[in-house]
């Protein structure tokens, strides 16, 4: 919002040697933020008025002229001007070299110099209002029209910041700032606070006494339908109001908050918007039908047009303002085109009323429709406001229309009642929350600026909440402590550090082990870690073989192509890989993240409830990819090793027998499995799913559920004394067929002899997986494989002989159980 | 017997000085050392057949003799290895500025990790336990728990991503949510931060994400004023900045705080004298916080009349944005291995 530091100086004496910066920032301290403080005219430095005393055709081009433009000096200044409305006699902004200006109004601002234009020297500009930023206040109405100031005959020479009286101040306020303060939307309200800040006395907001006619020539009707959406709703008809534009003062008042004088009926209403935060309505009163005014709910499908021209669909949750025939306004939102002030108004009906703040602020939102007087019912107003507001727009009509009489009652349809305590603040309790003492004298006279009104008890005080504080905004002690605080000023604490005990927190496993995880995968086995959204779209999940059903979906997607919550990693992790094949060959990527499993019961949606949220693990994910790699499910299988030998979990690795999804490798996959608990798996990508990716090349999958990896995770290492005699190693290779598994080997050798302490695999020749060496040597479906065998002994140094025995034992279980023949 | 050993010697520094490569060497200690036919050993025979005296006189002798003859040869050894080694140079000089092929790329934490990881660090270092909550979130406990009601207007400035079918679920906004579970399941005394991710439906330009990351915290204890807050916020941030930091308050308003703050910390930068990066006021907006509101208090199973507290959210993203001079929001979530390389 913006605020005028005139505006609010009608309400307060603060001293000239007072800024209105310090004034600003003293607010954001202790009130709202004031982002920013505009000063009128800062930027019209070297721009004066001047007057044009030739204008001839330049020579060069057909749309420019030559002006000769007086401007208080000795000898006048040459400019070549564009405008298509310079005349002799005109008196115009002129801003000399130096000035700065915004080329057609756009841009950034430009610091002029002389330049020759089309071969003729000038020495300036004749300034369009959107040049000097003045457009609100000059509206333009041709767009190569610069600013006529003929009209307000004004002192050639003259600084145009002073000629126009543009010396207020404008402070921005953040409005996200004063969503909890309904009072702060109007000056006079953030006049109060900058009194309380600068221990000032705010003026009281003075009206006149609104004398109605005694014969009431329109018997103005209200029926409020239901008091709850309107607590209030005042009304008041005068006729003999003439259409023109306002005075001065209050045009100047409304540009300087950014708002276009329109005439001077809207004017006053706006006005007052500003001025007491209240929002009010001006109805054409020939426009109405009848004399009754109804407050009532749309009907269903009702249709209605907004001043603004467009069209609205209205539903039963709205409140609607409606005449005895039709709607003539949304409640709190907008009036209606059908009744608006025009230029030929001669009797008015003016509205000034309260509505429920969650209605008009659903209608608001579902309308679209934002505006300024949504904005402040949506904050939940003070209907007391309602009063000092109508009387104030009928003070202001009386005093601009000389001719304009109340030809109505007031009515007033009032039910409502404001909860204002009083609120018992213990002095202790104010003390405990704010860390030190405050003197009470100081407690009561900081409440008492703010309106509050305080009855002193023995241990605490009485305080009863100013209406305009008591809609919603102050209700506990707590809010009593921040207002003591904030005035009192938070820069003026004394701060201090609480006592802590120093027991040590409790550990967070999981989040341990993910970062052990993470570390591990990058630091050692070369991965890089990713963060992908918690959203894929319906076209990877049909890729990868997932079921469109089982993913929760989002009702308000911000990419309609995302609006699924992710049940794996690995889909985004793929497209990770597509990606990035374009720029590297080789890609090692994981990501750590939650995954949301419909399926599976999650955390209570209440402490009280038997209502859950869907299971959301923590999973790894992992991919893996490199030009040339032909099985790259033995670098992620390592990885997995790696992982599991660190945490200590015994784990199994087994094929699944049936498949569950279209992107795992049918002959390339494994369950991670503790038991008969599968909570992980490995799979190279299927190579049709990897085509439909757009992958050129194999990829390596894993993906592990860590809340389970850390229910099995032991996190010790084993230590195993170092032996003292020494390992003998004996290698052996041998043919099998090809459906042999190398952890069957390795379980059926190591339970040989107990002296068998290690079975290393260390070659593997298998010519079907080598396209070029189709069975060399070794028959149909046969591979060869090679293995170190660790003979050790704890008690003594082992023989050749005892080795050599248990060697050939070997050699026969490889030849019964394996149908393997050893290669000499 | 001297004259035999003076005459050895003389023959082996004859040949020693002959020697032009290890091969001769070799020969020559062949020659004096062997122990079947070399000539030392001929003359330590001759010991065997002396008498017991003889024998230690000569024997002391012979030692000496050996020994000089040892060490003149490791000598020669010496001389001709180091010769050999001379030649490195030119035989074996490697392109040291050249890497080592094929390249073995390293992997990386993503920065968003890194970040966390100190900032976890310095909360435990402080007695903070680390906690997570759900991210797809109960209205409850995203909302209502922290005294947002559902007709509350500071709804629409959290533009929320609701779930379909399931009008009492969304993804959870910030995650102070699990300031309210953490009460509930821990109780008080409670010091924890909540790092993680949240999400608004709003649209992603360059600093500006749905995804993105806070980190909360939250401290319930007895007797917590405004005056502990500044003072522990302050140390925190100067654990988390490893500098001396200058912090103020300003009011702010959030629901589930009263009184609530918007803390600012003095720029870095410029020290407080006002630069680009404060927007020349000499203050950065830090932080949120405030007292945690009594209803928030009871929502977590507590009594507000007992047990008071504090609670703070941290923008964990644009601090890693700040730390690491990330232009663009959009590279965290952009799995780009270009970006990711570089942390």
């Amino acid at each position: 919002m913006r605020v005028s530091y005139n505006w609010l100086k009608h309400y307060i004496d603060l001293p000239d040697s007072l800024t209105p910066e310090e004034v600003a920032h003293k607010l954001t301290m202790s009130t709202v933020e004031v982002e920013n403080v505009e000063k009128q005219g800062q930027n019209l430095e070297k721009i004066v008025v001047g007057k044009v005393n030739s204008v001839q055709k330049h020579p060069n081009a057909d749309k420019l002229n030559i002006c000769t433009v007086e401007f208080g000096e000795k000898f006048p200044v040459q400019i070549v001007c564009g405008g298509s409305n310079v005349k002799e006699g005109m008196l115009v902004a002129l801003a000399g070299l130096g000035a700065k200006v915004r080329w057609h109004g756009e841009g950034e601002l430009v610091e002029l110099q002389k330049v020759k234009i089309r071969d003729v020297e000038s020495y300036g500009m004749i300034c369009a209002s959107t040049e000097i930023g003045l457009g609100q206040m000059f509206p333009l109405k041709d767009e190569k029209e610069i600013l006529d100031l003929t009209n307000l005959k004004l002192k050639v020479g003259q600084p145009l910041a002073q000629a126009l009286k543009l010396t207020d101040a404008v402070f921005d306020i953040d409005n996200k700032s004063m969503t909890n303060r309904p009072d702060l939307w109007g000056h006079y309200g953030l006049a109060r606070e900058v009194a309380a800040l600068y221990n000032k006395k705010l003026k009281i907001y003075k009206t006149k006494k609104t004398v109605a006619s005694n014969k009431a020539k329109i018997n103005l009707e209200v029926k409020v339908e239901d008091s709850k959406l309107c607590p209030r709703y005042m009304a008041v008809a005068i006729e003999g109001v003439k259409i023109e534009p306002s005075p001065q003062w209050l045009q100047s008042l409304l540009l300087a908050v950014g708002l276009r004088p329109i005439n001077n009926i809207v004017d006053i209403t706006n006005f007052i918007l500003y001025d007491l935060g209240q929002p009010m309505h001006a109805f054409d009163k020939t426009n109405l039908a009848g004399n009754k005014i109804i407050v009532r709910r749309a009907l269903k499908d009702e249709k209605f047009v907004t001043l603004d021209e467009k069209e609205h669909q209205l539903s039963e949750a709205d409140i609607v303002i409606a005449d005895s025939e039709k709607v003539v306004a949304l409640g709190g939102i907008m009036g209606g085109l059908n009744s608006q002030i025009k230029n030929d108004t001669t009797t008015v009906v003016f509205e000034s009323a309260n509505f429920e703040a969650v209605t008009v602020r659903k209608t608001s939102l579902r309308l679209g429709l934002r505006t300024d007087s949504s904005a402040r019912f949506e904050k939940s107003l003070d209907p007391n406001n309602v009063e000092l507001a109508i009387n104030r727009a009928v003070e202001l009509t009386l005093e601009m229309c000389p001719k304009a009489k109340i030809v109505s009652k007031i009515v007033d349809k009032a039910n409502f009642h404001l909860n204002q305590g009083p609120i018992e603040l213990p002095l202790d309790f104010l003390r405990m929350k704010i860390g030190m003492d405050i003197d009470k004298k100081q407690i009561i006279k900081i409440l008492g600026s703010l309106g509050f009104v305080v009855k002193e008890k023995k241990e605490s005080l009485a305080v009863v909440v100013p209406t305009w504080r008591a809609t919603k905004d102050i209700s506990i002690k707590e809010d009593l402590v921040e207002e003591i605080a904030r005035i009192y000023g938070y820069n003026n604490f004394v701060t201090t550090l609480p006592l802590f005990s120093i027991i040590p927190p409790e550990r967070n496993e999981l989040r341990l082990l993910e970062r052990q995880i993470k570390n591990i995968l990058s630091l050692e086995c070369g991965f890089t870690e990713v963060y992908n959204y918690s959203f894929v779209s319906p076209d990877t999940i049909k890729k990868m073989g997932f079921s469109a059903d089982k993913h929760i979906e989002l009702s308000n997607p911000i990419a309609k192509d995302k609006p699924y919550l992710r049940v794996s990693l690995l889909p985004n992790l793929l497209e990770n890989v597509e990606k990035n094949l374009h720029v590297a060959d080789d890609l090692k990527l994981f990501e750590v993240g939650k995954v949301f499993d419909i399926s599976k019961p999650g955390q209570r949606v209440e402490n009280n409830s038997d209502e859950l949220l869907p299971r959301q693990n923590t999973m790894l994910g992992l991919v893996y990819s490199a030009k040339g790699e032909e099985q790259p499910f033995y670098t992620v299988a390592a990885v997995v090793v790696e992982l599991m030998k660190k945490f200590g979990v015994e784990y199994l690795l087994e094929p699944a027998v049936e498949i569950e999804h279209k992107f795992i490798h049918p002959g390339r996959q494994a369950l991670i499995k503790v038991g008969e608990d599968v909570f992980g798996i490995i799979t190279e990508l299927h190579p049709q799913v990897q085509v439909s990716f757009g992958i050129e090349q194999r990829v390596g999958l894993l993906e592990l559920n860590l809340d389970r990896f850390l229910e099995y995770s032991s996190n010790k290492s084993k230590y195993q004394k170092i032996p003292l005699y020494p390992a003998v190693v004996r290698d052996l290779a041998f043919v099998v067929d090809k459906s042999i598994v190398h952890n069957k080997i390795v379980n059926a050798l190591s339970k040989i002899d107990p002296l068998i302490i290690n079975v290393e695999l260390f070659d593997v020749y298998d010519p079907s997986a080598n396209a070029q060496g189709k069975g060399k040597n070794l028959g149909e479906n046969k591979k060869s494989l090679a293995y170190h065998l660790t003979y050790q002994s704890a008690e003594r140094t082992l023989t050749a002989e005892e080795v050599d025995k248990i060697q050939e034992r070997v050699i026969k279980i490889i030849a019964k159980d394996f149908k393997g023949e050893v290669r000499k | 017997m001297q004259e035999q050993l003076q005459k050895i010697k003389q023959e082996f520094l004859k040949g020693l000085v002959e020697i032009k490569d290890t091969l001769q060497l070799e020969k020559l200690e062949n020659e004096f050392f062997s122990r079947k036919s070399g000539k030392i050993n001929d003359v330590m025979q001759i010991l065997k057949d002396l008498s017991v005296e003889a024998k230690k006189e000569f024997g002391v002798l012979v030692n000496e003799f050996k020994k000089d003859l040892e060490e003149k040869l490791a000598e020669k050894k010496a001389e001709l290895a180091n010769e050999k080694l001379g030649n490195l140079i030119e035989t074996e000089s490697i392109d040291v500025t050249q890497p080592k092929l094929p390249k073995v790329e390293p992997g990386h934490l993503h920065p968003m990790t890194i970040v966390h990881n100190e900032l976890e660090d310095v909360f435990t270092s402080m007695g903070f336990m680390v906690l997570d909550g759900p991210e797809l979130e109960s209205d409850y406990y995203n909302f209502q728990a922290l005294n947002i009601p559902v007709t509350s207007p500071a709804r629409d400035t959290q533009d929320t991503f609701f779930i379909k079918d399931h009008a009492n679920w969304v993804m959870r906004t910030q995650t102070s949510p699990v300031q309210v579970r953490a009460m509930q399941k821990y109780g008080a005394p409670l010091r924890a931060v909540v790092p993680g991710r949240c999400f608004r439906n709003e649209a992603t330009d360059g600093s500006h994400e749905h995804t993105f990351y806070q980190l909360e915290g939250i401290v319930i204890d007895k007797e917590i004023s405004i005056a502990n807050l500044i003072g522990v916020m302050k140390e925190l941030l100067q654990g988390v900045l490893k500098r001396e930091v200058e912090v103020r308050l300003r009011p702010g308003h959030f629901d589930f705080v009263e009184p609530g703050f918007e803390l600012d910390m003095k720029c870095l930068i410029c020290g407080g004298s006002g630069c680009g990066a404060c927007k020349h006021s000499g203050w950065v907006e830090t932080l949120p916080c405030g007292l945690v509101h009594p209803e928030v208090i009871k929502a977590g199973g507590l009594d507000p009349k007992e047990w008071t507290g504090f609670a703070f959210g941290l923008g964990s993203m644009r601090l890693c944005m700040q730390k690491f001079g990330i232009e663009d929001i959009r590279h965290l979530h952009a799995g780009n291995i270009n970006f990711l390389k570089q942390f």
